[in-house]
This record gives C-alpha cells, sequence and structure tokens, in this order.
C-alpha cells in the first residue's frame, strides 16, 4: 500500500510542475503588456519600462520561469495588479468559501446517488426506476447556471426562507479563522446559529452544482450493480446461504463504487469549471469570482495562481479516489505490488 | 455406502421464462431422482436446460423472469417450492451446496478468501442458533480447507483469489462449498475451466470427498468423460426433456435415444477402432521451418518501469511443417504454444532463432502484403473475435481492402466465400449476434480465407463450441484443406481432439518442445514423462481407451506436474 502511495504521490509531483510551466507560458504568450495594463493608457513609455524592470519583465524568459518556479517552492505566487497584494494572500482568503461548496456538494451527491442508483437497480423496471431515471435526466440536461437562475428566482418569490447571496447573512458576527470553512469552524466555536445560517446559504449553490453529477453516478451506479447482480460470485454467494441484504450491501455495493467514485474524481474539473458560474450567480464569495475578476483584468499572477490551485485541488482529489479504489478493490494496489 | 432413500426428488417439473412478454418454455415435465450416497451426472449441451434445473434445486432461479408452472422438488421428503423462504434460504450451503464450473469467477475479487469464507460460516450460524467465537470458525475453515488437501489454511485465508493457482481456487471453491456440512453436493462442470492434468487431481478429490463423507452428488457437464469417471447414474437432458436415463453402464455401452448415440459418436477418441488418422498426401515440401526459436519477455515494474525479471516463453524450439499438415501444437496454459503460434504469425519478433517460410525468413516477410496473404488466424472465440456492430459482408471485406481487391471484386469474392463455408448467401446482410456459434466460426473462417492463404493458424477453433457443432467445423475444416490445399497449424489443448485431427504433433512443456512426431506414433508410444501424464488425464468414454492409456506410477507424474495443494513460489 505504501508503495502505490508513494507512486501516485510521485505522479501528483509531476503533474503540478507540468501544468505550473504550461500556463506560465500561456500566461506570457498571449498579447498585451501586463506593466502597461498595469499602469493605465496614461502611463509614460518610460513609468511603463520601469514597471517592466520592476515586475522582472526584461528578464529573459526562461529567467522568468526559473524565478517563478523558485518563488512556487516557498507559496510565493507573485503580486496581483488588481489588489496589489500577494497573491497567495488573495488566495488564501477566497479559497476557503470554494472549497466549502465543492467539498459540500461532493457530499449531496454521494448522499443522494449512490443510494438512488441502488434503490433504481434493486427495483428495475418500477415506478422507483423511471421516477430515478427522470431526477438523472433533468439533472444531466439541465446546466449549471440555468438551474442556479431557476432556484435563485424561486427562493426570492416562493420558498422565500432559503438566502439568495452570500456566505452568511450580514448580521451574525463571525469569523472562520480555524480551517475556513464556515460549517466546521462554527462547530469548533459552539456556534449553532451560525452554523444553521451557513447550511442554509448551501443548499442552493450546491444544488445547482450537483445537479449533473448526481444523474450521472446515479446511473452508473445503478448498471454496475445491475451488472454485478449476475456475476457467478454473487450467485455463489446467495447459493451458501449468504442472506440477501449481506449481499446486495456488502458484496455488490463495494464494488458498485468503483466506478462512480473514479467518475466523481473526472467529475470534480467540471464541478469547479461550473463552480465559476455558479459562484457568480449567488455572489459567493469565492475563488471563482475572484479568478473572473483577475481574468477580465488580465492579471497574470492571479489568473496563474488561480489556476494552479484549482489544478492542486483536482489532482488531490483525484490522489484520494485513487487511495479509496484501492481500499475498496484491492486487485488496484496488488497489481502495483505484484511487479515488485 | 448407497441406499435407495432419496435425498432429491423432482417430479414433472415445468419451467417458463418470460421476456419482454413473449414466453418460453424451457423444462417440461422434468423427473429426477438422487437417492442418498449416490452419484447421479446431468448431461446435455449448452441451452439444454441443466444450468435452470441446477438453479432451481438450490434457490436461486430469479424470477421473474423465471415462473414454475407446475411440479414438485422433494428434498428428504420435504416439499421445497412450497417452504418458507426462511426455511428455504436454511438449505442454501447447509443442505444442498454448490460448486460453480469457473474457478475464479466464482470469488469475490475484492475480499479475502478468509473472509468470504468466514461469511458463510457466521450467517449459517446465526441462522441456526449457533454461537462460534471467530477461532472457533477460523478453526473450522482451516479444518475445511485440509479436507481439500490445502494445509496452508491460514496463509490461503489471507490471500486475494487473483492470488491462487487455478487449481488451488478450484480445491478453495470445493471447500467453501463444504463449509457448512450439506449432504448433496451440485457439481456445475467441475474442473472443465482447468487445464487436463489439474481437472485429473479435481476429479479424483470429489470422488474421494463424496465417498468420505458420505455426500450425494449431481454432476452437471457436458463433457462425457467426466460422468464416466464420476457418475454412478446418468440423466440426457435434450431441449428441456429427459430424454434417456440409467446407471453409467447402461447408458454408456448401450445408448438408446438418437441424442444420446449423437451425443458418444461425436466425442473423440483416444483410442480404438473409431479413431480417425490423417495422413498428409499433398506435396511434402517443407513449408515452414523454424529454427532454434527462443522467446524472452521482459517483466518490467517498479518506480521507473524498470526490467526485474524475465520470463522465457519459449525455449530453443525448431521443427519443420510441410505443405499440407495438420500440425498440432499441443500443451496447457503457460506451455508456451501460443506464444509459438504469434511468433509464427509475425505479432511477436523471436528474441532469437528464424522462421523461414518457403525458404524466406520472417525478419524480410514481416508487414508486407505478400505475407499476410501467407498466413492467416482463426481465433479461439469468434463470439469476441467477429466485431458485432459490423454485418458479416463487411467483416469478410477488410482483408480484402487490404489485399488489392476492387469494390466489385469484393462483392463477388464475399458471395464465394459464404458459399465454401456453406453458409448460405443472404448471411452476408447479417450480424454476428444473429448466427450461431457454429455458424460464427464459419465466417471467422472465412474471413481467415478470404485473401487466399496457404497457412492457417488455428487457435483452439473448436472449444468454445458444444461437441456436436465441433464435429461440423471439423469437417469443413477437412474439406477446404482438400479443396484449398492448405496447412493448419492447430493450437489445442485437447489431445483427443488432436488424436483425430491432425497428422503430425508437438508437445509444449514449459517453453520446450518435449515431444514430437507423426500423430498415431505419439499416441501409441509417447516417450516423455509430461506426455504421458498429459494423455492418461484424459476423461475417456470407454474402459477398452481406458486400458490403452499410457500407465505411470506415481512418482513419474509428480516428477513432471505440479499439484496444486501447496502455494506456488
Amino acid at each position: 500500500m505504501f508503495y502505490y502511495l508513494l507512486k501516485r504521490a510521485a505522479s501528483l509531483f509531476l503533474v503540478l510542475v507540468g501544468l505550473a510551466i504550461l500556463i506560465f507560458v500561456i500566461a506570457r504568450i498571449v498579447p498585451g503588456d501586463p506593466a502597461r495594463i498595469a499602469l493605465g493608457p496614461l502611463a509614460s513609455a518610460e513609468q511603463v519600462a520601469q514597471m517592466r524592470e520592476q515586475m522582472g519583465l526584461d528578464l529573459p524568459f526562461h529567467t522568468q520561469l526559473w524565478n517563478y518556479l523558485v518563488g512556487l517552492t516557498h507559496g510565493d505566487f507573485g503580486k496581483s495588479l488588481l489588489t496589489s497584494r500577494p497573491v497567495s494572500a488573495d488566495i488564501m482568503q477566497a479559497l476557503p468559501a470554494t472549497l466549502e461548496l465543492v467539498l459540500f456538494t461532493i457530499v449531496i451527491q454521494i448522499v443522494l446517488s449512490i443510494p438512488l442508483g441502488v434503490l433504481a437497480a434493486i427495483y428495475r423496471d418500477t415506478w422507483v426506476d423511471n421516477v430515478s431515471r427522470i431526477i438523472s435526466l433533468i439533472g444531466v440536461v439541465t446546466p449549471g447556471f440555468v438551474l442556479a437562475i431557476i432556484l435563485q428566482l424561486m427562493a426570492s418569490y416562493v420558498f422565500t426562507f432559503f438566502p439568495v447571496t452570500g456566505r452568511l447573512d450580514g448580521g451574525l458576527d463571525f469569523s472562520a479563522d480555524v480551517t475556513g470553512l464556515l460549517l466546521i469552524d462554527s462547530i469548533l466555536a459552539g456556534r449553532p446559529d451560525v452554523f444553521g445560517d451557513a447550511f442554509m446559504h448551501l443548499i442552493l449553490p450546491a444544488t445547482a452544482l450537483a445537479a449533473a453529477g448526481i444523474g450521472q453516478v446515479m446511473r452508473i451506479t445503478r448498471s454496475s450493480m445491475i451488472e454485478l447482480s449476475g456475476r457467478d460470485f454473487v450467485e455463489a454467494s446467495r447459493a451458501y446461504g449468504v442472506p440477501e441484504r449481506v449481499v446486495t450491501f456488502k458484496y455488490m455495493l463495494r464494488l458498485a463504487c468503483v466506478a462512480p467514485l473514479t467518475i466523481l474524481g473526472l467529475e470534480f474539473a467540471s464541478l469547479i469549471g461550473n463552480a465559476f458560474i455558479v459562484e457568480f450567480v449567488f455572489s459567493w464569495p469565492g475563488i471563482a469570482s475572484y479568478g473572473v475578476r483577475t481574468i477580465l483584468q488580465k492579471d497574470l499572477n492571479a489568473v496563474i495562481g488561480v489556476v494552479l490551485v484549482s489544478g492542486l485541488f483536482f489532482v488531490i482529489a483525484n490522489l484520494v479516489i485513487d487511495i479509496l479504489l484501492g481500499i475498496l478493490d484491492p486487485r488496484h494496489r496488488l497489481r502495483e505490488g505484484a511487479s515488485k | 455406502m448407497m441406499t435407495t432413500t432419496p435425498i432429491l426428488d423432482i417430479d414433472k417439473l415445468n419451467i417458463s421464462f418470460s421476456t419482454y412478454g413473449h414466453k418460453s418454455h424451457t423444462l417440461f415435465d422434468v423427473s429426477m431422482t438422487i437417492n442418498e450416497g449416490e452419484r447421479v451426472a446431468l448431461i446435455g449441451q449448452s441451452g439444454s436446460g441443466k444450468t435452470v434445473t441446477m438453479r432451481t434445486i438450490i434457490g436461486t432461479l430469479p424470477m421473474p423472469p423465471a415462473t414454475i408452472e407446475s411440479g414438485s422438488i422433494k428434498y428428504k421428503g420435504k416439499e421445497l417450492l412450497s417452504l418458507s423462504k426462511r426455511e428455504r434460504d436454511g438449505l442454501k450451503g447447509a443442505g444442498i451446496s454448490i460448486i460453480l464450473q469457473d474457478p475464479l469467477l466464482s470469488f469475490n475479487p475484492v475480499l479475502t478468501i478468509g473472509k468470504q469464507m468466514d461469511d458463510i460460516v457466521r450467517f449459517a450460524d446465526i441462522r441456526y442458533g449457533q454461537n462460534r467465537s471467530a477461532d472457533a470458525r477460523k478453526k473450522h475453515i482451516i479444518e475445511t480447507l485440509a479436507k481439500v488437501q490445502l494445509a496452508d489454511g491460514t496463509q490461503i485465508m489471507g490471500s486475494y483469489p487473483m492470488m491462487l493457482s487455478g487449481g488451488m481456487r478450484q480445491r478453495v471453491l470445493i471447500a467453501m462449498a463444504l463449509l457448512n456440512k450439506p449432504r448433496l453436493l451440485i457439481a456445475d462442470e467441475p474442473g472443465t475451466a482447468l487445464d487436463v492434468t489439474t481437472q485429473q487431481e479435481i476429479l479424483d478429490l470429489l470422488n474421494a470427498l463424496v465417498r468420505d463423507e458420505g455426500l450425494s452428488l449431481l454432476l452437471i457437464t457436458h463433457n462425457l468423460g467426466v460422468v464416466r469417471e464420476m457418475a454412478d447414474r446418468v440423466y440426457v437432458m435434450e431441449r428441456g426433456h429427459i430424454v434417456e436415463t440409467g446407471t453409467l453402464e447402461e447408458v454408456f455401452s448401450a445408448p438408446k435415444h438418437p441424442y444420446t448415440i449423437k451425443l458418444m459418436e461425436a466425442v473423440p477418441p483416444l483410442y480404438g477402432s473409431r479413431v480417425r488418422d490423417i495422413e498428409n498426401n499433398a506435396d511434402k515440401n517443407t513449408e515452414i521451418k523454424i529454427s532454434n526459436i527462443s522467446k524472452t519477455f521482459v517483466r518490467r515494474g517498479g518506480l521507473l518501469n524498470r526490467p526485474i525479471g524475465e520470463v522465457q516463453a519459449v525455449k530453443n524450439v525448431s521443427l519443420e511443417i510441410n505443405r499440407g499438415d495438420i500440425f498440432g501444437i499441443a500443451g496447457e496454459s503457460g506451455s508456451g504454444k501460443t506464444t509459438l503460434a504469434k511468433m509464427l504469425l509475425g505479432l511477436y519478433g523471436p528474441t532469437s532463432g528464424d522462421i523461414q517460410f518457403n525458404g524466406k525468413s520472417l525478419n524480410e516477410l514481416r508487414g508486407t502484403v505478400e505475407f499476410r496473404k501467407l498466413v492467416q488466424i482463426v481465433y479461439q472465440n469468434p463470439g469476441s473475435s467477429l466485431n458485432p456492430k459490423r454485418t458479416i459482408a463487411d467483416q469478410l471485406a477488410v482483408p480484402l481492402h487490404f489485399t488489392g481487391y476492387d469494390k466489385a471484386q469484393i462483392k463477388g469474392r464475399v458471395a464465394q466465400l459464404l458459399d465454401m463455408v456453406d453458409l448460405p448467401a443472404h448471411y452476408a446482410s447479417m450480424y454476428p449476434h444473429e448466427l450461431s456459434g457454429g455458424q460464427k466460426q464459419r465466417v471467422a473462417i472465412a474471413r481467415a480465407l478470404s485473401v487466399e492463404p496457404e497457412i492457417l493458424v488455428l487457435d483452439e477453433p473448436t472449444s468454445a463450441l458444444d461437441v456436436l457443432v465441433q464435429n461440423t467445423v471439423i469437417e469443413l475444416l477437412h474439406r477446404l484443406r482438400e479443396e484449398l490445399n492448405l496447412t493448419y497449424v492447430f493450437i489445442s489443448h485437447d489431445l483427443s481432439l488432436m488424436r483425430n485431427f491432425c497428422n503430425k504433433i508437438a508437445v509444449m512443456f514449459r517453453g520446450e518442445m518435449c515431444e514430437l512426431g507423426a500423430t498415431k506414433d505419439v499416441f501409441a508410444n509417447p516417450q516423455h514423462n509430461y506426455t504421458q501424464a498429459l494423455i492418461s488425464s484424459i476423461p475417456v468414454i470407454s474402459a477398452e481407451e481406458e486400458n490403452l492409456k499410457p500407465k505411470l506410477t506415481k512418482q513419474e507424474r509428480a516428477a513432471v506436474l505440479a499439484t496444486s495443494t501447496a502455494l506456488g513460489k
């Protein structure tokens, strides 16, 4: 298992280095002089040249890249032109909100889709299956931002107990400074009122984000379960008198989780992408709204920082999934270990 | 040991399946009795209703789509079909138990053997109100593993199924079936997924267990040789009907029903007057010359995919195949026969040595159109070697496209090819799933012949087919060889088929060729111990053949065969 993890971690590192180089190159290739943009159209040529020197833009390209990579090793993403603060500080401020939203979304996806998929498989071709099919279809075909707007409108006019924007009610005085995640920090601080309010704020944006994944994962869970129920070992367990509930929920479910988990790992990328839009709709103070603003302003250091951090979380999410798969299905890690 | 009290009594069982509103009758008035301590075989081809019968007895028949129309199944006088679910479940594994066919697929791949076996014991304990500790259960499991001659119980319990060899898995599977002390054991094609020498071990083991534990056995199989070694009484099933029944002696020496007679005749004999000797009447020029060929595979692994070891799959094999030969390459799994075949096809390059076709080296020929027109292959399983999404005509046209036929020619050639393999011309527009297994294999043969090759490599072309169908395909191959002047290289583990199909045979053993000669001579007087062991392990259907098999002492056998009782490596 250790060997398996080591291998996975090594590839994680390589992916990140590759991503950093790639995004840095792309940022330098796009037209437009960052120094000119930072100073505005009225600045003189000397001022721009001075700014370029200050930002290190006059150095040869490979030196710039090297300096940037060295900076990364101690968490230095450079300075944001937009906020004139270190990019790392900006990201640290915005990141927890997005992290909380995305994690909450994944929890919703897992909690809803896998049990629904199992139910649809057990009661296949009955009304339970049909209802689940319709739900998943709606989820898959509705773009996240459409659902976000619909939910917001409904919350404004019908279900008015749902807050429409933001992370926390303005009236509540609370600063999350342990983990940055409101749900966790409020429990740590013993503030049920904050927890409840943050929870209510999360539901609508997380639902809008989760919908597409729920549909997909549910269908995959269903077909995995159906496929497994015809396998020889399942029949053998039944024939040896292992109770049906154990066969379904212990033997089959465990294997049936492999495909949905793999999909969830891949979904994570589109989740981050969709979060950009959903955060915008719900005025969620996350990294996405920060990212959008910096892209529009051509604030290169900040853009690279946002992309790298998103990439980091994508890679970590997939590492976690790999570990889970290794636990669920030992063949994954045995195959790696067998060549030892 | 044997009494006349029935342990299982099936009376006039009728079962039907309904799928998409269409109802089909599967079992018709099936009646069958198994007495205490008796070994009964249920024989039939695939689709005859054997598996449905088996599932109905054990209680895993999915209902719906299946419906039991009428009939009764009594276990020790108790009617199973009207039993409460609770009582019925209580019999599973404890009264009636089963050994499924495939020793790999019958295990849960993600749980250790110990965990799976423990679950079986634990839930039976709960059901019967026993309260054994985890240690007591473990002790019981190790004892049961010892019954199937597996001594390393603790180590096996900690292993995952994929870590054991096929023979060991089959043994563990038998132990699993025995865990809750059943009285009736159902064995579904025992050992047929294994090599013949391992199969022999398993059959001996099952026979010993049935005798020592006083079990009753229901053997479900299509392999008549296995039936002869394992059964006292026989039922023959055809399309859901029991068409013949009697003692083993009665049915095997004087079969009455035409279907039984057909089945018996279809089994290729190993010795005796029914054996067919094949001669090569062609010009006998050397067509393929293999000289000192070896293939080594490098195993890679570790952090940077470094080479960490090698496996020598084929070691210094030299042989000559003449024009018109049906040359058999025999061997068990892992013997190197498939690697050798792939080198013949130019799919693997040899590590050392050379193959010459009509005097030209493979190194020159590889990748040329000329070579494609020279050697073609027919794969084992036509179900997976044909593309399910393309029509028969499309598939036959693929090789033609690459060898210079134009559109108009292709159409004519496809019709010609179908005619050649005795398929009607309108099959050209059908898809593989509309064809039976035998018909699909005919298409695969036609595809291989489309570019008019001189040499066909046949990789177990009939092992996925029922024995009756197998014979028609073999006849077709004989006819095509005459008509088209072909040379066959026949790869197989089925020695009784090879005895009747090949004129020359080479036996592969751990990468080396241990025996080579005319088929007749090799079977009459096998030289190598391994060949003797291999031939003597084949289940045959008459005492006459049994007596003619080579005799080996235990020591001689052990010298060439690794038993499947210990953890390897």
